[in-house]
């Protein structure tokens, strides 16, 4: 059934004049238009969807002391990764843009004193020299403008006038307006950011600032600074991929905006958000700090 | 199958907000105006703790005689003790609802979503037919599943993990906890919350709270964020060394 379903798409996309599915996919945000449509007639992009390649996988980077991302204390195991995909479809997707693809060498513009300042935080993190070097993720932080994860589904719903991104991983909700409102004042500061969403045809654009300084962007990049504001373009190009983009400045760490792809890729039909638990489980400070959650030191 | 619906529930409420598909449309921001978080039941006020008449019907919440010792305790310990505030945990249902911050409510035809800003908690109640799953285990949120009884949601939600209290009073339940909630567009501004409380193991039998939920009408009223966790981690270990430092 899923065979067909994609064969379907697969047609239809050829059916307008392309010349091969991959070539389609790689410039679908020109050529594909979504024939589902919310009432207010954006595309319909509501549903279960698996997030891929959104990593600030930098060249050069300095090595971790932590690991990979999620390598450790996944809570269950996911029900998602038996998607709709068949091989055949993973392949075609993994030939396209994943992860930063401006500067294409993946070499980050960085200011020269912002990266031996990181290199030096990391020395300071395992085994931690104080809260303050404890892993983000580690203190089930909300996951800030990246480090959502790829193991676990996302959820859109829209609604006239906001944008909702569901996260299964860390329960995470971005409710994004896209009435014209402005962004919050300037001191209110959030692990998620402050964000705005507007269409332009039929990309939903989002602008995010007010974030807080207390999320990573990745393994190897521990923090980023109050100044961030990132650009992500949400735009699908077939019935089960949206393409996404993430601009990232950070005008204290980076000399360059860096932009970064990925995709979300449709989830199996009859797949649910499930209860992500993360401090209320957690013995993580209680291991470094040597007390628990109700205990006193 | 012939559902009772009450005859007030029957009236179409005039004036509120629909949906396209005629359901009442409950998307928006929301948030109680009581003291139900600190104290159930009618208490009086003490440090930190606004005084307040309780929203238990018939006023006392009725537990078994083997089962006050517990909530005295919890009572006795409260400051210390009370997994939402001293821990920052998921609140559980049905105390996110009246926890003193605001919540969204994200509804389409299939799903109704819950965002409480308190720990950027949410829980998602599915709409679409589909039955509590079997053999999982408890979830801090429960799993909840609702259906439209006339203009009236009503949630029926299980699976929901003995270690949160239903107040900072220390009223608690077991793992049968099953709640059954009820939220009703009474006008466009006001959803009439109601919550059947049954658990078998704790009281002597089914008992029921109710409030209104009103709805946060500045113009650029938003979810922002309560990451308590955050906050009890920095006070907790803001100043301590880590097991083994120098």
């Amino acid at each position: 059934m899923r065979r067909i379903f994609f064969s379907i798409a697969a047609a239809s996309i050829l059916a307008t004049g392309s010349l091969s599915l991959l070539q389609a996919q790689e410039t679908a945000p020109k050529t594909y238009l979504a024939k589902a449509r919310t009432a207010d007639g954006h595309p319909d992009m509501q549903g279960m969807w698996a997030r891929r390649g959104v990593q600030m996988a930098e060249a050069n980077a300095p090595k971790s002391p932590l690991g990979e991302f999620g390598a450790t204390g996944q809570p269950y195991p996911t029900v998602f990764n038996t998607g709709v995909f068949t091989e055949q479809d993973r392949s075609a997707l993994a030939s396209r843009p994943a992860g930063i693809v401006d500067p294409a060498n993946r070499v980050l513009p960085w200011r020269p004193e912002a990266d031996a300042a990181r290199r030096e935080f990391l020395s300071h993190m395992i085994p931690p020299a104080s809260l303050k070097y404890v892993e983000a993720a580690a203190r089930c932080t909300q996951p800030g403008p990246l480090q959502g994860d790829d193991r676990h589904p996302y959820q859109i719903v829209q609604r006239p006038g906001s944008f909702v991104l569901m996260y299964e991983y860390s329960h995470v909700t971005r409710m994004i307006p896209t009435d014209g409102r402005p962004h919050v004042g300037p001191n209110i500061r959030l692990y998620m950011g402050d964000s705005v969403g507007h269409w332009e045809g039929d990309t939903l654009v989002v602008d995010t600032t007010n974030f807080n300084d207390e999320t990573a962007f990745s393994q190897t990049i521990p923090y980023h600074s109050e100044a961030l504001h990132t650009t992500e373009r949400f735009t699908m190009s077939s019935p089960y991929i949206i393409d996404y983009q993430i601009t990232i400045e950070d005008p204290k760490l980076f000399t360059a905006p860096v932009r970064i792809e990925g995709n979300f890729v449709a989830a199996a039909k009859g797949s649910e958000l499930m209860e992500f638990a993360c401090a209320e489980g957690s013995q993580t400070l209680a291991n470094i700090f040597g007390f628990g959650a109700f205990e006193a030191q | 199958m012939l559902v009772t619906v009450p005859a007030w529930a029957q009236a179409p409420a005039r004036g509120i907000p629909r949906m396209p598909d005629g359901k009442p449309d409950l998307n928006g921001l929301w948030q109680v105006l009581n003291t139900a978080s600190w104290d159930l039941e009618d208490h009086n006020g003490a440090l930190h703790v606004p005084a307040g008449q309780g929203v238990v019907e018939g006023g006392e919440i009725p537990y078994q005689a083997s089962a006050l010792g517990k909530k005295k305790e919890n009572f006795q310990r409260r400051e210390t003790n009370d997994p939402a505030e001293a821990a920052c945990y998921m609140p559980g249902i049905p105390r996110a609802t009246y926890m003193p911050f605001p919540f969204e409510i994200i509804q389409n035809p299939k799903l109704v979503a819950m965002s409480y800003e308190f720990g950027h908690t949410r829980r998602t109640i599915f709409t679409d037919g589909t039955p509590h799953p079997s053999g999982f285990p408890d979830f801090w949120m429960g799993d909840s599943r609702g259906r439209w009884e006339g203009d009236t949601l009503v949630v029926d939600v299980t699976n929901l993990d003995d270690r949160t209290w239903l107040d900072h009073a220390g009223n608690y339940h077991s793992d049968a906890l099953h709640v059954v909630e009820r939220y009703t567009l009474t006008d466009p501004d006001h959803v009439l919350y109601e919550a059947t409380i049954e658990d078998p193991k704790v009281f002597t039998r089914t008992w029921k709270i109710s409030m209104p939920l009103y709805r946060r009408l500045e113009k650029n009223a938003k979810i922002l964020e309560y990451d308590c966790v955050q906050y009890i981690q920095d006070q907790k270990y803001g100043n301590a060394k880590p097991v083994g430092a120098k």
